[in-house]
């Protein structure tokens, strides 16, 4: 019954949303209170029931009820209880729910939040939202229904993906949902305002926490992507520019610039068009990427079944929400009013710089993905378009971006003086120069990329730690003054020079591991060894395992230090799933400081040996890592308690309706 | 109460909670708010106090604080002056607009609900974790869920031979090879070596290769023969696997050793003595060489050695073809033509259940068109459709 009431649920919880949908957009027209106050009980019922549906199904998946046809092709009942759980959206069903679910989630929490919103704004976003819902409820309901039964029940599942079943399956989907499904909201906001005609500073300063919010969340499930790519996969890379990580990227350029659009917005009045057009492109692109990855026009890990219909379904809804939010766009933006002036050098003018950059990055990403998938779909010619296309055009992008960020919170707003920006940031460029200088001599000449990108790296560290240093004003008053200032700073602060300096140790890991890395592949025999950056790898033996639903062929290796004594073992395997008759690789990975030495099991030898790759992966941790203070830099901002206004306080409007 | 009454009251149950949160705004007088200018104020009165304390922190100089004190000052007037104009706006309490859509509101719920949840769903089938299945009486269950009970009672006593023993055979006779093979071998390293055993092993291990005699199986066929010297059967299969192999010289030989040895009145002499002439023209050329023919169904040899086996052997050996049919299906499920043979074994081995339940995996993979082929060759064979069929809802 559990599973049929969650079937239930969800169905009820697309009436309501249709609900949700028409009555307070109409109510907002009509300036009806009673009609725009639908829209915040709707919005936390339907959250319930989805939220209730997603209980079943999981249930479901716990239980093993193999008479739920998504369990069946999905679970296992040998299966370890985490991935039980994580199952439940390791498939396309699923997957979708959990769309949903965040996306209702973040509805309710608009709802919740919501008092400082005017009636009329929340009611227009709720419904909004309400659309998106109906629309891949809708979906869900005619194309995936996770709840479709199967009678008689077979016994036994066909069990997860076997690379799926990973801890990087509990975090990194519903991280990467968060903030794709995140962006809905700001998409909302832009449509509402742009229904509602008042887009003004005070618009920017209500949409931006939800921009930062899913701008961390979609940060740390890229950074999460990308590192379970690197130790799942076996192959030792962090980014591949797949076109599934592409789908995931291009929000997150055209999000990073949204965020810093709407500081503008909300100082200054200023880059209206610009925000707004933002708002609705970042979750158009979040949209792209939920159709290039769900219908089938991509074969890749995360396309769980292939099916005409569901891509039609989906490009369906794309057209609708992408057309009609940019044709409102359109209809609307003449009637922007100019916000406020500025000079071609001030913050403002950094951030436009941004923005442009951003936004092209973005495109020249876009064109990279769609190009080879148009090209295959008119042509029928195969070509892809890897690696050496993004490097010639997405790294030009960067670097002068890159270079310029220190600039931007240094700016003064309105007009910037550039020459005493420089000045100030004299220290950084000279402590650059010279790490440049020192790689350059360390590698004798040979790493002149190196040494540029790495003493970009340190420029942006410093130059973000520079920023701080003036503002407390170090060095100009006492100490004791200077740390009364750094700890009565606003959080915000923080939140930029952390994230700004994580941008610089993600570029240092980058760099590092692109040009400093190592790899060997060789035939290992036990007691073989080989050097790996300053250490010694000594295979030793294999080893048979078999574990609940899999059987797992072992390598035991020892790690040397350059003396010769032990430092610690290694294990590195490669799993067999006989449901699925699936290999998978799990990587033998140690770390040293922020540097890794990865090993990888290939297939065994003819003469006993085995086929092993060793990579020394100098730094790499640093990419993520940074990518992980970048989401710090995200949550420091968000807590800063400037984010938080007041609604319009009871006694004061008494007060104004007595006087009235 | 039974199971679909207490769903459909819960359903009901929701559906009217649901309505009711929604329709309370609607019928409800609401406090009139601000008006929405007066939220604008809110903003800006806040960013005046935060550049204050901004200036104070000294993170911004006197003269910019002083403009952009102007600049949000003008906002803050502009929008003051909107809120005086709101002010005169009316709300409307009463409205004929309101009261229709609330009336459609009441009616478009439970309407869209229930009219998509009866096409979809199915409020009749309980929930069925595994774990309940296989706590129901023995003679409630399915074949299926009695395996499952075993494999779970032996996943917690693996070293209960007798249970081997039993599985063994069933999961070589349902298609699962691969579980077979660990079945005999456990059953043969706690119940001992036995011909009977080692031969189920080799057949285990044959269907898993898709009825091809590998060199392992053929060792374990030789094995049983050393274990009994009389069984004829573990020798078939090694004349097969020589066969498949290209070995005919060997093969023709064996036969022809086993026609000699064995008595005149045994049942397998014609087939045998048939098999032994083809082969001699295939050495010498005259006929076409069967060991690089693609099989499609049992070769010569194997028909052959069934007909000449005792109608037990025979059916054990054409259990063993269907096992590695089913085996070759589960892996290259898009094979219409392989599952109507499957489906027709299973009738005809008088195995409807396996036969409906093979229908039904067929069903899953299968697109629409096949299916509808597959139904015709289930209508024909007098199978039918409910209840046992699973559909998909």
């Amino acid at each position: 019954m559990t599973v049929e009431l969650g079937h239930f649920a969800l169905v009820l919880a697309l009436a309501l949303s249709i609900v949700q949908a028409v009555l307070p957009v109409l109510g907002a027209r009509r300036n009806d209170e009673r009609m725009m106050a639908v829209a915040v009980p709707a919005a936390f019922t339907v959250f319930a029931l989805i939220a209730l549906s997603f209980v079943a199904l999981t249930t479901a998946y716990v239980l093993s009820d193999f008479s739920v046809q998504n369990v069946f092709e999905n679970s296992h009942s040998q299966k370890p209880l985490l991935y039980k759980f994580t199952g439940v959206w390791g498939n396309h069903e699923g997957s979708m729910l959990l769309w949903v679910l965040i996306l209702s989630f973040f509805s309710a929490l608009v709802a919740f939040f919501g008092n400082n919103l005017p009636p009329a704004l929340k009611a227009n976003v709720l419904g909004v939202q309400a659309w998106i819902g109906s629309a891949f409820l809708l979906f869900i309901v005619a194309t995936s229904n996770p709840f479709t039964r199967i009678n008689p029940a077979p016994i036994e599942g066909q069990d997860l993906n076997p690379i799926l079943q990973d801890i990087g399956l509990a975090i990194h989907p519903p991280m990467l949902y968060l903030g794709y499904v995140g962006f809905s909201v700001c998409f909302s906001f832009a449509v509402a305002a742009l229904i509602d005609g008042r887009i003004d500073a005070a618009w920017a300063r209500w949409v931006r926490p939800w921009a930062l919010t899913a701008w961390l969340f979609l940060t740390g499930g890229i950074a999460m992507g990308s590192y379970w790519a690197y130790y799942e996969l076996g192959w030792g890379g962090w980014w591949f520019w797949d076109p599934v990580e592409n789908a995931s990227f291009m929000p997150w350029l055209a999000g990073t610039a949204l965020l810093h659009s709407a500081l503008v917005m909300e100082k200054r009045s200023a880059l209206k068009i610009w925000t707004i057009l933002l708002a609705i492109l970042t979750f158009s692109l979040s949209l792209l990427g939920t159709f290039l990855v769900r219908s089938g026009v991509l074969t890749s890990v995360h396309t769980f079944a292939t099916d005409p219909g569901r891509g039609l379904f989906i490009l369906a809804i794309l057209v609708l929400f992408i057309g009609g939010s940019l044709a409102l766009f359109a209809w609307r933006a003449q009637t922007l009013e100019p916000g406020g002036l500025f000079q071609p050098i001030s913050r403002e003018g950094a951030l436009v710089f941004n923005n442009l950059f951003l936004t092209t990055a973005a495109a020249t990403v876009l064109i990279g993905t769609l190009y080879p998938l148009l090209l295959e779909s008119l042509t029928g010619e195969k070509i892809s378009v890897g690696a050496p296309f993004f490097n010639l055009t997405f790294g030009p992008l960067m670097l002068p971006l890159l270079a310029a960020v220190p600039f931007g919170p240094l700016l003064a707003w309105k007009r910037g003086d550039i020459l005493a920006v420089a000045q100030r940031l004299m220290a950084a460029f000279f402590i650059a120069l010279i790490a440049v200088g020192l790689v350059l001599y360390q590698t004798s000449a040979s790493g002149v990329l190196a040494a540029f990108g790495i003493g970009l790296a340190v420029w942006l560290m410093l130059g973000a730690i520079t920023d701080l240093v003036l503002k407390t004003g170090f060095g100009k008053t006492s100490a004791s003054t200077a740390f009364q200032r750094l700890v009565g700073l606003p959080r915000s602060v923080f939140g930029t020079t952390l994230a700004h300096f994580a941008l610089g140790v993600t570029l240092l890991g980058i760099v590092a591991v692109s040009t400093f890395a190592t790899e060997s592949v060789l035939v290992m025999k036990p007691g073989d060894t080989i050097a790996a950056g300053g250490y010694t790898l000594r295979f030793d033996r294999t080893e048979s395992v078999k574990s609940s639903n899999y059987t797992e062929d072992q390598g035991h290796f020892t790690v040397l230090n350059s003396s010769g004594t032990e430092v610690t073992v290694l294990l590195s395997s490669k799993r067999f799933f006989p449901v699925r008759k699936m290999q998978t690789t799990e990587a033998g990975i140690k770390t040293f400081w922020f540097s890794q030495l990865y090993v990888s099991l290939g297939d065994a030898a003819k003469d006993g040996g085995v086929v092993v790759r060793v990579w020394w992966k100098p730094l790499v941790t640093l990419i993520w890592l940074g990518g992980v203070a970048m989401m710090g830099g995200g949550c420091l901002s968000l807590f800063d308690r400037r984010l938080r206004i007041g609604a319009p306080a009871k006694a004061k409007l008494s007060k104004a309706r007595a006087t009235a | 109460m039974s199971q679909p009454m207490v769903f459909w009251i819960s359903a009901a149950i929701l559906t009217v909670g649901a309505t009711l949160l929604v329709l309370l705004p609607l019928t409800r007088r609401v406090k009139p708010s601000a008006s929405d200018s007066q939220y604008d104020v809110e903003v800006y009165r806040d960013q005046l106090l935060e550049l204050d304390a901004d200036e104070q922190r000294g993170l911004i100089d006197h003269v910019s604080s002083e403009q952009a004190r102007a600049e949000i000052g003008r906002r803050l007037l502009k929008s003051a002056k909107a809120v005086e104009v709101d002010r005169t706006s009316i709300r409307p309490q009463k409205s004929a607009l309101r009261e229709w859509l609330t009336l459609a509101t009441v009616i478009a719920i439970p309407l869209i609900s229930w009219g998509i949840y009866t096409k979809t769903g199915s409020p009749d089938l309980p929930a069925q974790p595994l774990a309940e299945r296989l706590s129901r009486p023995p003679d409630q269950s399915t074949p299926a869920e009695l395996i499952a009970r075993a494999e779970a009672h032996l996943t917690l006593n693996p070293d209960d031979g007798q249970g081997w023993e039993v599985l063994a055979p069933i999961y070589l006779r349902i298609g699962r090879p691969a579980d077979a093979i660990t079945a005999f071998q456990n059953a043969i390293r706690l119940n001992g070596d036995t011909a009977t055993r080692q031969l189920g092993l080799g057949q285990a291990m044959t269907a898993a290769a898709d009825g091809k005699v590998t060199p392992e199986a053929e060792a374990v066929f030789k094995h049983a023969l050393e274990l009994d010297p009389k069984d004829m059967r573990p020798q078939f299969f090694i004349i097969d696997g020589w066969m498949q192999q290209g070995r005919l010289t060997e093969a023709r030989d064996l036969i022809r050793k086993l026609l000699v040895e064995a008595p005149a009145d045994v049942p397998w002499r014609d087939q045998a003595q048939a098999a032994l002439t083809r082969l001699d023209q295939e050495i010498s050329g005259d006929a076409p060489d069967v060991s690089n023919v693609e099989k499609t169904g049992p070769d010569a040899s194997q028909v052959e050695a069934a007909a000449g086996m005792s109608s037990q052997d025979r059916a054990e050996m054409i259990e063993t073809m269907v096992a590695g049919l089913a085996e070759k299906l589960k892996q290259s499920p898009d094979d219409v033509e392989g599952w109507e043979r499957l489906v027709r074994s299973y009738v005809v081995l008088n195995r409807p259940n396996d036969a409906i339940e093979a229908l039904g995996r067929a069903k899953l993979v299968l697109s629409a068109d096949k299916v509808a082929q597959l139904d015709a060759v289930a209508k024909d064979l007098g199978l039918e459709d409910e209840p046992g069929t699973p559909e998909k809802n």
